[in-house]
């Protein structure tokens, strides 16, 4: 009787254990990648000149691994958003028609929806994450012990980064959305953007490890507020003024990138194809 | 020779339509090289603060990183549909119609796509082996080139044979993508020496996932003479029988158990 049901509980039970379960797989996948370069960096530190204890470009080993830890959590919890992918499936939809024609900003709905996003995933994830993790680096010595006003003070640094990095990314996948007005489809232009900001964010190295004018141009940028500079401020590795001056300089390239934002968007406005409807 | 033909009508209507999106199309290749620049980058400037990387130097790592692309870009070529099919056509329910023709499904899920962008990778691979082989000075001998060819052909044998394996869970399970990432990622490990790992890790790669046996125990074997070529080259190519007639089984088996979900 109550047998022919039995599908739907199942459904029921699937769907509602979907996102726990992709958060496992993205757990498993993290752990493997964050383990080989774990094993990487301690070849690395092995082989050089000083040793295990020695320093590379300002970093020791267990800073470095603490910075691998502490960057990966960051990209998992500030980087969710989909503004390029709903942008395309406007433009493949034709949805993007609907959009253009309603009193609101079309940018200003994504910028929205991003910070929305941004505080679920810091409640639900950043909070016990980041808790956990600097609990066990700073359990096994990966990092120094904390004096507590200081920490405070780049605690409130580090969240106010966190949400530049959220912002510039935002905006960053907007112009690339955008730029599928002209391409019609986003597959090449996310993997490009992708690329982009991991290597020139310092999530796949830390920036003191490129060359030297290379590493000046980007210091500049708005990539290293993006990732690299954020989990510094949390690792205490830059002093206030220091932090105080990467916030400068992410929020100055919000605006910059809001205005040039714009101008791409008023341009490519005019040349939309809308592909169904 | 009917299925060459039928391979390469069906591969040129998939070019075909994947030349609608032109623009993208020639993105999507740069953005590959890109990619493999910036990991290559990356390796170069951590190589730059270190005389060398567990014994290796900057121009033995970089062939080692060179030589990983090549199976990886082989695979990459003939097989990418199996993402697609582990991931969302098996849901979808849009494998029915493979179902429904007089070929072998398997062998339409391959002559679905033929991507362009591994010769990106094969280029660079090549490029980067060919850079770092002139800069390094080996006792070449023919068994040491042979167990490169070996291990890269058949080394693409055992990716895509693990891929087809994992991809035709799919039909069961209805989706096994996220495993196939978490498989397929191990691949990363073998981009370095494998002495960088501790021992479990070297046993791992070598006897369960063996991304080391054809990438690195090969290099090894050219560059400082580690292990008898032919030797390697038997072993490489029994584990790439062994793997493909275990996914052929595999595939086999869980087409029988294919249920459509509708659509």
């Amino acid at each position: 009787m109550l047998r022919k049901y039995k599908p739907f509980l199942r459904a029921g039970a699937i769907d509602t254990m979907t996102f726990r379960f992709n958060i496992m797989i993205w757990a498993v996948v993290t752990v493997c990648q964050v383990a080989c370069l774990v094993f990487l960096w301690l070849a690395v530190y092995r082989s050089s000149a000083g040793g295990i204890d020695a320093e590379i470009h300002g970093f020791s080993f267990r800073e470095m691994i603490a910075y691998v830890v502490l960057t990966t959590v960051f990209n998992f919890v500030t980087f969710n958003n989909d503004t390029m992918w709903y942008i395309n499936n406007d433009i493949r939809k034709g949805t993007i028609g609907n959009h253009l024609i309603k009193p609101i900003s079309y940018r200003g709905k994504f910028a929205a929806t991003s910070l929305g996003s941004l505080l679920t995933m810091a409640v639900m994830f950043g909070l016990p994450f980041y808790t956990a993790a600097l609990l066990a680096l700073r359990g096994l010595g990966f990092l120094p012990g904390l004096t507590f006003p200081a920490f405070f003070a780049h605690l409130g640094l580090f969240l106010l980064s966190g949400l530049c990095a959220s912002l510039l990314n935002d905006v960053i996948s907007y112009i690339f959305g955008v730029l599928c007005f002209y391409t019609t489809s986003a597959w090449g232009l996310n993997s490009l953007k992708e690329t982009l900001v991991s290597f020139l964010s310092g999530t796949l190295l830390p920036l003191a490890f490129f060359p030297a004018g290379l590493r000046d141009v980007l210091s500049w940028m708005p990539f290293a507020g993006m990732s690299q500079n954020p989990v510094l401020i949390l690792m205490m590795k830059y002093d206030l003024a220091a932090s105080l001056r990467c916030v400068a300089l992410s929020a100055a390239w919000i605006v910059v990138l809001e205005l040039l934002a714009k101008l791409l968007f008023s341009h490519a406005a005019r040349k939309v194809t809308v592909q169904g409807g | 020779m009917r299925y060459v033909h039928l391979y390469f009508t069906c591969i040129k209507r998939s070019m075909i339509s994947r030349l609608e999106y032109k623009k993208d199309t020639l993105v999507a290749l740069s953005s590959f090289f890109f990619s493999n620049l910036c990991s290559l980058a990356a390796l170069y400037f951590i190589l730059q603060s270190i005389p060398a990387l567990a014994g290796y130097s900057l121009y033995e790592v970089g062939f080692f990183y060179g030589f990983s692309m090549l199976p990886i870009a082989l695979d990459h070529l003939f097989s990418d549909e199996l993402w697609l099919v582990a991931y969302r056509r098996v849901k979808d329910g849009d494998m029915d119609m493979h179902f429904l023709r007089p070929v072998p499904v398997l062998f339409q899920v391959f002559a679905e796509t033929f991507q362009p962008e591994g010769f990106g990778e094969l280029i660079l691979g090549a490029a980067l082996i060919a850079v770092c082989a002139s800069n390094l000075t080996v006792a070449v001998t023919f068994g040491s080139v042979a167990v490169l060819f070996v291990g890269a052909l058949f080394g693409a044998v055992i990716i895509t044979s693990l891929k087809v394996a994992i991809a035709a869970l799919a039909f069961i399970f209805k989706r096994s993508g996220p495993l196939l990432q978490i498989i397929y990622n191990f691949s990363t490990y073998a981009k370095y020496p494998l002495a960088i790992y501790p021992a479990f890790i070297r046993a791992f790669l070598i006897f369960v996932l063996p991304f080391g046996l054809f990438i690195s125990l090969p290099v090894d074997t050219l560059l400082y003479g580690k292990h008898d070529p032919w030797l390697l080259c038997g072993a490489i190519i029994g584990c790439a029988a062994v793997f493909f007639a275990l996914a052929v089984w595999v595939w086999t088996a869980c087409e029988r158990r294919y249920e459509s979900t509708g659509s």
